[in-house]
């Protein structure tokens, strides 16, 4: 390759996805804030309306923040397609989506029909930017990559997730208020759960993990395979939701696919494991233990989706538990393990390519082990404690909103001190900043 | 006589095989280039190369790896010791 080949204006500026990563902490540390301001009534049940802002805060507000950031970010990189005037897409999806999630959790909470209805526009602008300036970078990519698929099939995903989102909204803010059915909802967490972030975290993994843990490759069939399967699988499971209670066909077609949806992530999870404990440096590293209690609550989640599925009678606690499970421990986790892998590195490279004099930290300066390390245990005990707190409302809600909320802040204080250190080396040495 | 530095960081993750080819290849001298056995082809460090006056060259190493060389840009002694080895010369 030569010098010719390459687009050097193909990788984002740095303030591109950074701004999705440095707000994403804190709508998290607002949701704990939420958790201990409500207390013991915030996890009453799924549907109550401190819970259903509780988990937008999180979804939208952490979940979706980072993964647009990310995607931003990993375009260029992973399917070697940019992401059209990325300043102004980000700055504007960034915008839609940090005001569009603090009007839907305020409405959810405060149970304003006008806060959510402003929430839908904010939302909907937002998302529908994305997914066009993401489908329209997808669509030029080169198909035989094998990123690119996974990576067009999460995209699709997210579009569903938004669109049975806005159905909900609105049903929600007419007339008709609280007539979406639980089925809709189910399948607006299936599609924004098991499509969006299921496919994008699997569709990342088969790329980072092997080389930046130095695991062995993830086997052809399932990079291959599976997230066409999983993809394949969801409409035919949501059909067959929506249909059950009219022909018994649909209820054993239902269950069958949540089976093959169960056993294609336990397969992801268990084969994710398998590969990083045969990696090649044995050294202890903070993703990787983040990435493995993704994995472990991934599996944990597909054996308590099967159990709810199949469990005869409702199990109102477990429901609450799946989702957090799904939110804190998968996909937060799996999160956590891809910020502090991304975020030192993308300061470290956007150092070097200032042409800043002097010496340059390396990454484990700009993002020392003995500050993420720390945090890893308070996010393994902040999980552990709204587990406690989901089976015994009451005191226990408190320690838990508090060790989420020093989690989160640590991770914000973190990814915040990098970009610190990424300001002082070019105030310090710097000639032009591309900034 | 040219002089080939070797670097072998195929067992490093991100980034620290491009941590020290940055290392080796700012004190080049005359005539010197870096021949660097790497996990993969380090896409991001072209920018960084073509910006601070280098130039190079890449090659699969047979296992999914990446053989890349690399010289000082007017350093026509170094180019052409990179271009007997590539040609099998």
């Amino acid at each position: 390759m030569s010098a010719s080949d390459l687009r050097l204006d193909q990788a984002p500026p740095f303030t591109v996805p950074l701004r999705f990563f440095l707000t994403a902490p804190w709508f998290a540390l607002l949701a704990a804030a939420l958790l201990a301001w409500q207390g013991p009534e915030a996890l009453a049940s799924r549907w109550s309306p401190t819970t259903l802002a509780l988990t937008h805060l999180f979804t939208l507000g952490f979940l979706a923040m980072t993964m647009l950031g990310a995607l931003m970010q990993l375009l260029p990189v992973l399917a070697s397609s940019p992401i059209a005037r990325p300043k102004l897409v980000g700055g504007a999806v960034h915008g839609l989506l940090t005001l569009g999630t603090l009007a839907l959790s305020a409405g959810f909470a405060a149970s304003h029909p006008p806060l959510l209805r402003a929430a839908l526009w904010l939302l909907g602008g937002g998302f529908a930017l994305f997914i066009a300036a993401a489908g329209w970078s997808l669509w030029r990519a080169d198909r035989a990559n094998p990123a690119v698929w996974p990576l067009r099939l999460a995209l699709m995903a997210l579009l569903v997730t938004v669109v049975f989102g806005i159905i909900i909204g609105i049903s929600r803010t007419t007339s008709a208020a609280g007539s979406a059915s639980a089925h809709w909802t189910d399948m607006h967490l299936a599609w924004g759960f098991l499509g969006w972030v299921g496919l994008l975290v699997m569709g990342v993994a088969f790329h980072v993990v092997p080389m930046f843990q130095l695991t062995p490759a993830y086997p052809a069939w399932m990079t291959r395979r599976l997230a066409p399967l999983l993809f394949a699988a969801l409409p035919a499971w949501s059909l067959g939701l929506l249909l059950a209670p009219q022909h018994s066909f649909f209820t054993v077609m239902a269950n069958a696919l949540a089976v093959v949806i169960g056993l294609g992530l336990a397969a992801f999870a268990i084969v994710t494991l398998r590969l990083q404990s045969q990696r090649r440096r044995q050294l202890p590293d903070v993703t990787l233990r983040f990435w493995q209690l993704a994995m472990t609550s991934l599996l944990a989640c597909v054996v308590m989706g099967l159990a709810l599925r199949f469990a005869p009678g409702n199990f109102p606690r477990l429901e609450l538990m799946l989702g957090t499970w799904l939110i804190a421990g998968f996909a937060s986790s799996a999160i956590h393990g891809m910020l502090y892998k991304i975020v030192p590195f993308l300061t470290w490279l956007h150092l070097h390519e200032q042409n800043v004099r002097g010496t340059l930290p390396n990454m484990k300066q700009i993002m020392p082990d003995t500050r993420t390390r720390p945090q890893l245990w308070i996010h393994g005990v902040a999980l552990l404690l709204v587990t406690v707190a989901i089976l015994h409302p009451g005191f226990w809600v408190y320690p838990a909103a508090a060790t989420l909320a020093l989690s989160y802040a640590w991770l914000g204080w973190n990814l915040s001190s990098a970009y610190a250190v990424f300001r002082r080396h070019v105030m310090e040495g710097l000639i032009n900043p591309k900034m | 006589m040219p002089s080939e530095h070797r670097l072998d960081a195929r067992g490093l993750p991100p980034p620290e095989p491009m941590e020290r080819v940055l290392a080796v290849i700012h004190a080049l001298g005359d005539g010197e280039y870096l021949r660097a056995f790497l996990p993969h082809e380090p896409l991001p460090l072209y920018p960084l190369l073509q910006q601070t006056g280098f130039d190079w060259q890449a090659r699969g190493a047979g296992d999914s790896s990446c053989e890349l060389f690399i010289w000082r840009r007017h350093d026509d002694q170094a180019r052409s010791a990179v271009r007997h080895i590539l040609d099998g010369v």
